[in-house]
Formats: structure tokens, sequence, C-alpha cells
């Protein structure tokens, strides 16, 4: 029976080593490296789609620059909200 | 030639060449390492699941992990509402793992090299979750344009500026991946062609370069899988769940 007790307090030190070692992973650089990557790209991607929009609509209507400015400037604002929003769910982790 | 940098992203068809139509359906090197990499893929978890033993073997421990990891990666960021997409998502992390990694190898191909490759799954995923965000709420599904408490007179600009950014995710998700792993891989080549153009005197500071930028390219290449994955979760999450 001693033999038993002594398992299962080795078993709980244990596992409370893996929690702490958990915690750690959780917070390694790598998943911050894959955050900022995420990041980076958002901004451009929004500005790129919003201009491409304007340029389509633009030939729509023929109206040359006028979309194509206002859809720039438009997906510059929305790059800068999914900036926005992403760096806040990291804030709430 | 070969020494070109941009020379190891050059697509060429293996065999005879298949036209169907308009459409050049060949077998190029691409198709034959996204081929070489699902075949990795499937010898890897069954082998892993071969024998079940309770003290896992390496190939076994290696299956189980990625089971794990992808599956501990859905729970934390889409909740169990998006267990039952735990296959798709498994899929796609491997796929895109394998085909970095395998394009990490000497002589190799990087399939997510190319962006049409990467647009395609990101096109994909971006249209299913659509369908599904569409299937789950109906037309309410339309509200994650709208976000709260916006004044009606803001509305058509704000309306605007989320569909852009709800249509930049496609774009978003496949440029990152194809810009890390071409970058990573240009500069690779660009490094190593130093090496040989320095000689023996001076080419042992970009030797180390490269050495250097290897370990970096099999961390990027691991994490850009993650991050393509944790982020189909994430979409995946706002179309189960509807609030934002």
């Amino acid at each position: 029976m001693k033999n038993l007790k002594e398992i299962s307090t080795r078993l709980e030190i244990a596992k409370k080593k893996i929690k702490i070692s958990e915690k750690k992973i959780e917070s390694s650089n790598a998943a911050s490296l894959g955050k900022a990557l995420k990041i980076s790209t958002e901004l451009v991607a929004a500005v790129a789609v919003g201009t491409t929009i304007g340029y389509i609509l633009d030939s729509w209507f023929d109206s040359k620059p006028l979309l194509i400015i206002s859809f720039f400037i438009i997906g510059v604002v929305a790059g800068i909200l999914n900036v926005f929003r992403a760096a806040k769910k990291i804030g709430e982790n | 030639m070969s020494s070109n940098p941009m020379h190891q992203f050059e697509v060429y068809p293996i065999g005879p060449e298949i036209n169907l139509g308009p459409v050049n359906l060949s077998f190029t090197n691409s198709s034959l390492f996204m081929l070489i990499s699902s075949v990795a893929i499937i010898l890897l978890l069954f082998f892993g699941t071969k024998k079940k033993l309770v003290i896992p073997s390496k190939v076994q421990l290696i299956a189980e992990m990625s089971y794990s990891f992808v599956a501990k990666m859905i729970s934390d960021t889409a909740g169990t509402s998006a267990k039952p997409f735990f296959p798709f998502i498994f899929t796609l992390f491997m796929f895109v793992l394998f085909c970095n990694m395998v394009g990490m190898l000497p002589y190799s191909f990087t399939v997510t090299s190319h962006i049409i490759v990467t647009f395609v799954l990101a096109a994909t995923i971006f249209i299913g979750v659509t369908i599904i965000g569409f299937v789950k709420h109906g037309i309410r599904y339309l509200e994650l344009f709208i976000p709260k408490g916006v004044p009606i007179v803001l509305l058509p600009l704000i309306v605007i500026i989320e569909i852009i950014s709800y249509l930049s995710r496609p774009v978003s998700l496949s440029v990152r991946l194809f810009a890390n792993m071409m970058a990573g891989h240009t500069m690779l080549k660009v490094f190593g062609g130093f090496v040989i153009s320095l000689g023996l005197l001076g080419g042992w500071l970009p030797l180390g370069f490269s050495v250097a930028l290897t370990g970096l390219e099999i961390l990027v290449a691991f994490l850009q899988a993650y991050v393509f994955a944790i982020l189909t979760c994430i979409y995946l999450n706002d179309a189960l769940n509807l609030h934002h």
C-alpha cells in the first residue's frame, strides 16, 4: 500500500510539471511570431482587394479615376480595421 | 541558367502533355511533389496507427502528436461546435506542412511557393466557410457586415468597409503563405549562389548565413502551416458562432 501512495504522489508532481511546461509552450516565441506574420499581410491584402474592386467598378461605369481612388482609401480603412481586430484578439488572450 | 534564383520555381510537365480542350492537364513537377507530400502523410499516419502500443514508437508518437495538436488548436480557437470539421482542418494542416517541409529538401520543388496553389486552397476555405455560415444562419449571416451600435448615417460606408475586409481574407491567407515560402527559398538560393561566386576565400560567410537561413526556413515552414490552419479555425468560428 505504501508503494501505491508513493506512486500517486509522484504522479501528482509529474502532472504539475507538465502543466507548468504546457503554459510555457503556449506563450512561446513561435506562437507570437506566427501572430506577427499574420498581421503583416492583413493590411496589404485589404488595400489590394479594395483597389481591385475600384478598378473593376471603374471599367464598368466608365468613371476612370474616381472609384479607384475612393475604393483605395476604403481599402486602407478596411486594412487598418483588420490589423486593429487582429491585435485586439492577441490582447484578449 | 540554374544559377538564376527563380529557376527553382519553374513548373514543367513530366511525361506526355494532356490537353482537355483549352485546359492543360499535364502531370507537372508541381503535381509530383503534391503527390509525394500526400503519400508521405498517408504513410506516416498508416504506420503511426498500425501498432497501437501503450508506449508509442517514434512514428506513432508523431502521428498522435499531430492529431492532438490540431485537436487542441480547434477546441481553443473555434470551440466544440467546430469538431465536425476536424478532418478537413487536419488534412489542410498536414498537407501545407508536408508541402513546405518537402520543399526544404535539396533538389525538391516547393508546391506552396506558387500563388495559384495557395489561392485555390484559401478560396476553397473562403467559399466553404461562407456557405457554412449561410446554411447555419440563413440570411442573418449578413449581420456579420453590420457592427452593433453604428449610426444609420455611417452604415453604407461601414458595410462597404466590412465587405472589403471580409473579401480580403482569402487574399491575405494565400499571399502570406506564398510570399513567405517564395521569399525564403529565393533567399536561400541567392546566398547559395554567393558561396559559389565568392569561392574558397570569401564563401564561408554566406555559407554560414545559408545554414542559419535553412533553420529559419524550417521554422517558417511549420509556422505558416500553423497560421494557415489556425486562421481557417478562426474563420470557421466566425461562421459558426455569429457574434463579434
